[in-house]
């Protein structure tokens, strides 16, 4: 960890260091704006060639701002928390005057005139914006290879892809390009980029965040929220982003707690639900053993743990299924009824059968999520928190031709994207082939204080998110050798 | 309801009535999504109960011309 120093850090050292680091040496004025900004455009400049994780870099605009930042900062007036930190927005999140394209032909010419409230809400915290990342087609359709865009790559192999739909801020997140970054979680798309990038994601409770200018996937289970490298980072980029919008109206007037003040390190006495059933026998061998052992982890920190039976998985990953096909194709049938041949083809397939799907379906199906998340709910008479895999296997081969594995596979996000309760996907181990694996905590509605609480005392006794991938291959002296 | 798969002709004129008119080279997408999709749909179909209030809300305030002026 880089320390307080008159040495000026190097620019590797300032890619390392988490939000909490470089925020700390901000404070001190060990470091300026300017230098973290100089850095991680460096690395981008010298990784993204190979890694694809963005689709615009807003190096300009990111160096003006610093440099005010830097001068505000040096009159004394800090505000704290992502202030001077350079973050990065999933390309479906709307930013003034810099292209908004939801990784699609359809969008090539979007440049918004507003900020989404997020990007709202990250700038005014004093946030400087690096760039815009890739994500599947309009969060979708992906992972595709006909797109304006190539997909983006895992930072911890060549050939393997980052998950979805966040998957650019998963990669650059991981390859050190950016500390933090926002993305959007309809059924997992920040929870599965984070579970095989190797680093944190949290989708918090719906309504905790507003969607305003985020372009919509599914209306009724859309959500923003945070990934970076570290619990704690996720706890102050929500900290940032966090509270009730008006204009959103599934957003919710609920009191915002101070999300790194509740990092206490103590989860003792904590009753932790394991959903054991939801991955032992559909997930890679590898999976089941890592969450296993996290599992005895937080048992070993004084935590209760006990296995807890709900519906099985299918059911929510159905369920999700045909609310999902229903409101997609209300947001984007039109356009694909004018324009089929427009869409890249994966996030086509994904939309189209959802015209034929009928209302008493998109009803009954609406009926049905109430049955599965009650069920969610009861749980917490009993438990604080439940726990389950990130994910059911490491990261997914970078192959073309593969077919669509998404729709093949148990989507583990999927039973907390109906209830939309809050929850982490933070790493775990790491399979044989040396691809990050991941631990997924559920908690109560409003409640990601409890969550960000256990995955953080997590953090405290293991390595896992401070390894850094093997980048030899993706830097120019390792693509020449 | 029937078990078997719907006919490439029945999903052509449900798709008709969606106002699906898609070129030859994408009514195939169409088929193959569609036959994904379907079991779900029958399995939702037969086993739902109609009781259930769905999960959707409606607060009228949150749609009033002036939410969220300042």
């Amino acid at each position: 960890m880089l320390t307080a120093s008159r040495t000026a850090p190097s620019s590797s050292d300032l890619t390392e260091l988490t939000i909490a680091e470089a925020a700390a040496l901000l404070e001190r004025r060990a470091i300026s704006p300017v230098d973290l900004v100089q850095a991680a455009m460096e690395r981008i400049e010298r990784l993204d060639p190979h890694l694809h994780a963005f689709v615009t870099v807003t190096g300009k605009e990111a160096r003006a701002a610093a440099y005010l930042a830097e001068t505000r900062i040096a009159s004394g007036d800090y505000r704290g928390g992502v202030d001077g930190i350079p973050f990065a927005l999933k390309d479906n999140i709307e930013t003034a005057g810099v292209l908004t394209s939801s990784h699609s032909k359809l969008r090539l010419d979007n440049v918004p005139a507003e900020d989404a409230a997020v990007a709202a809400s990250m700038k005014r915290a004093g946030g400087i914006l690096l760039g815009k990342t890739a994500t599947f087609e309009f969060t979708a359709g992906g992972p595709s290879w006909d797109l304006p865009w190539p997909p983006a790559i895992n930072p911890w192999s060549e050939h393997h892809l980052p998950g979805g739909s966040s998957s650019g801020n998963g990669a650059a997140i991981a390859a050190r390009m950016v500390a933090g970054a926002i993305g959007t979680d309809t059924g997992g798309s920040v929870r599965w980029p984070a579970a095989v990038c190797g680093i944190v994601g949290l989708k918090p409770t719906y309504g905790r965040v507003s969607r305003r200018g985020v372009h919509p996937n599914t209306f009724s289970l859309d959500h923003c929220g945070p990934m970076a490298r570290s619990v704690e980072d996720c706890a102050i980029l929500l900290d940032a982003i966090a509270g009730h919008d008006p204009r959103d109206p599934g957003s919710c007037d609920e009191p915002v707690p101070d999300y790194r003040a509740a990092l206490t390190g103590s989860i003792a006495r904590l009753r932790i639900g394991l959903v054991r059933h939801w991955y032992s026998a559909d997930a890679q061998a590898e999976v089941v053993a890592a969450v296993d052992a996290a599992a005895r982890q937080l048992e070993g920190l004084g935590a209760i743990v006990e296995e807890v039976e709900l519906p099985p998985l299918q059911d929510y990953v159905d369920c999700k299924a045909v609310i999902s096909l229903g409101e997609l194709f209300a947001i984007y049938g039109n356009e694909l009824r004018a324009r089929p041949q427009d869409f890249g083809k994966s996030m086509r397939q994904r939309v189209i059968a959802g015209g034929l799907v009928r209302a008493e379906d998109y009803v009954q199906a609406l009926g049905w999520r109430t049955e599965l998340t009650s069920k969610v709910f009861a749980t917490f008479r009993r438990f604080d928190l439940l726990a389950t895999a990130g994910w059911m296997s490491g990261a997914e081969a970078n192959d073309p031709n593969s077919d669509d594995f998404v729709r093949k596979r148990l989507l583990v996000t999927m039973p907390f994207s109906l209830a939309g309760n809050p929850a982490l996907s933070l790493p775990c181990g790491f399979s044989s082939e040396g691809l990050p694996l991941s631990l997924q905590l559920g908690g109560r509605p409003f409640d990601e204080a409890t969550v960000l609480r256990v995955g953080e005392a997590y953090q405290r006794v293991t390595d896992w998110h401070r390894r850094v991938p093997p980048l030899g291959w993706a830097t120019s002296e390792g693509a020449r050798s | 309801m029937s078990d078997k798969p719907a006919s490439r002709e029945q999903i052509a004129a449900a798709a008709a009535l969606a106002g699906i008119e898609l070129p030859p080279e994408y009514f195939d997408e169409l088929v193959d999504s569609y036959r994904r999709i379907e079991p779900v749909l029958k399995r939702m179909r037969q086993a739902r109960a109609h009781g259930n209030e769905p999960a959707h809300a409606y607060d009228p305030r949150k749609f009033m011309p002036d939410a969220g002026s300042t």
